[in-house]
């Protein structure tokens, strides 16, 4: 049997990402340039700052993605490119880097959905999960609850309202000294907290959509009031919050969806707190509970290849005219 | 590199405009710009096709690499100069770097005026840097900066000279520049660095053997990150 590769391309926000995956989602490289340092002296990405960076850093990473899956370029089957959404300075830089190669070495390219990337990001270590599924897709952009009966097939159940998960995470540590990012730092400082301050769970038990904007308010109005509240104990109660929003609308769209898993995605899944409760809930319901490696819950492009392999079945390739979507939704 | 082989893939991109151009020692074989609603990204990639199926080179035989790299418009430049060097990376192949500036002198280096090439960099600015006519072609003879309309005004004026300006930040500024003695602007037709002129220029180049590695290949963006954008990202704490 021979195997298809696809190399995909991801340069959506602050990582510039390359990856070799086979048409039966083995992957054989997965690299990650992070501009985190890059972004962290600035407080948060700067869209400029990130396109300047990408465009030096696409092709080394696109290299080393060749090298460390052992693969020349004339095995490419197909490149892959987030297409959006994202920033469109950085978007464009790898699907202009995508389409060159698709010229040069004459081979199709497709534009991938970045949120669609994600959801199946827990298909690159378990290619055979059983169908219908729930995804929670939380990260620094996006808070979206999604119902997936089939391959590309899905429907939206809820999504945040106003912050994103992972951005009031960074609101917080920010309010809290801890720098950028903050979801790495909250996650490490809650460790050594307590659960002592009882948080508001906005809309907890209201529908699929999700608001953090008013939990996140709260935690900065208590810590004004309570000044000496040690830190670790409030970056502990604004997880926990969190965490219980975040499962029990989980958990209410696996019942209503008769899912038998539930999955998570985007960098928000890599915070360890989260990762435990989403096994816990499913071991009680006696369900299916995916949870990524770190290195597929951030931003690869292991994701984006093996994605860009599975539309492109489906649909065809792109078109070399086609450009990029900053406010590409997901749409199953 | 066997000269009698060689064959130039030009990109420019850096200004409201896109176009590309194929050619070598015969001269530009065959050369496209398209300049409505900046779809850089979009025409680029068939722009390229374009060219190569009318100049009747497939992509495999290009053997330099040459692109626009600024000063210019941020994203177009980075369209361009991202997709140049995916180019030359997929293929193996060396590529030439040329200024937008450079670019813009070219087309006029027959006057024998200051040649003032002076790109429209938005937010009120202007990228831009003076010229002299030379033997065979034009030499820059200050540092491409990038200052208000007003400023360079000033700086013509000071420096006494005749001098000819191009490019489109002269047709946006032109009515700031009218009134100067001895300043005149060029024709609006050369007003955007070409494509065909890339390959030209870079032919001379390549004779000189001026090429650098994909990996050694910088854009000129002449203004740090914006700073605003940096601030308003500090401030956003709420
Ligand atoms: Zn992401």
């Amino acid at each position: 049997m021979t195997s298809e590769l696809t190399l995909g391309i991801e340069t959506s926000c602050d990582e510039t990402a390359a990856s070799v995956v086979t048409s039966e989602n083995v992957v054989l490289s997965s690299v990650v340039s992070s501009q985190v340092d890059l972004h962290a002296r600035y407080g948060g990405v700067v869209p400029e700052v990130a396109s300047r960076a990408h465009v030096g850093l696409v092709n080394p990473v696109i290299a080393q993605a060749l090298v460390e899956a052992g693969v020349e370029p004339k095995d490419i089957d197909l490149v892959a490119a987030t297409k959006g959404p994202g920033l469109i300075g950085s978007l464009l830089v790898g699907v202009s880097a995508a389409k060159a190669l698709s010229l040069v070495w004459g081979i199709p390219y497709i534009g991938v959905n970045h949120l669609e990337a994600h959801l199946y990001s827990c298909f690159l270590e378990e290619p055979d999960l059983e169908l219908p599924l729930v995804v929670l897709l939380v990260s620094g952009g996006h808070t979206i609850l999604v119902s997936m009966e089939d391959h590309l097939q899905y429907s939206i159940l809820g999504q945040t309202l106003d912050d994103a998960v992972g951005e009031a995470y960074d609101k917080v540590a920010r309010y809290l000294g801890l720098g950028y990012p903050g979801g790495p730092a909250i996650d490490q400082l809650a460790v050594h907290g307590k659960n002592t301050i009882e948080f508001p769970r906005p809309i907890i038990n209201d529908g699929f959509d999700f608001s953090f904007s008013g939990l996140k308010t709260a935690v900065i109005n208590y810590v004004r009031q309570n000044p000496e509240t040690p830190t670790e104990d409030v970056a502990a109660s604004f997880q926990e919050a969190v965490v219980e929003v975040l499962t029990t609308k989980a958990r209410k769209a696996l019942v209503n969806t008769g899912a038998k898993g539930l999955c998570i995605g985007g960098g928000v899944a890599a915070n360890s707190r989260l990762r435990e409760a989403v096994f816990d809930i499913c071991l009680e319901d006696g369900l299916h509970s995916f949870v990524p490696s770190r290195a597929y819950c951030t931003d690869n492009a292991a994701m984006v290849a093996s994605t860009g392999w599975r539309r492109f079945l489906e649909d065809g390739p792109d078109s070399l005219d086609s450009g990029a979507d900053p406010n590409l939704k997901l749409h199953g | 590199m066997g000269h009698s082989v060689m064959i130039i893939l030009g990109i420019e991109s850096a200004t409201s405009q896109v176009g590309c151009a194929i050619g070598g020692h015969e001269g530009v074989l065959a050369s496209v710009h398209s300049s409505r609603g900046r779809r850089h990204a979009e025409n680029l990639a068939p722009q390229i096709e374009f060219v190569r199926a009318q100049a009747r080179i497939n992509l495999s035989e290009i053997s330099v690499v040459a692109v626009d790299v600024g000063p210019g418009l941020y994203t177009g430049l980075r369209v361009g100069v991202a997709t140049a060097v995916s180019i030359a990376f997929g293929l193996g192949i060396p590529m030439i770097g040329v200024s937008s500036l450079d670019l813009l002198a070219y087309p006029v280096r027959h006057c024998s005026k200051l040649i003032v090439p002076a790109i429209d960099a938005r937010r009120g600015e202007i990228f831009h840097a003076n010229y002299r006519q030379v033997p065979g072609g034009v030499q820059r003879i200050s540092e491409p900066a990038v200052s208000t309309p007003d400023d360079l005004a000033a700086d013509l004026l000071a420096h006494g000279n005749e001098a000819l300006l191009v490019g489109d930040g002269a047709v946006r500024y032109a009515d700031m520049f009218a009134n100067l003695r001895g300043v005149e602007a060029a024709e609006p037709s050369v007003a955007y660095p070409s494509a065909a002129s890339i390959v030209q220029l870079a032919h001379a180049k390549a004779l000189r053997e001026e090429f650098v590695s994909p990996s050694e290949l910088e854009p000129v963006y002449l203004r740090k990150p914006d700073a605003a954008e940096i601030e308003q990202q500090k401030r956003k704490i709420l």
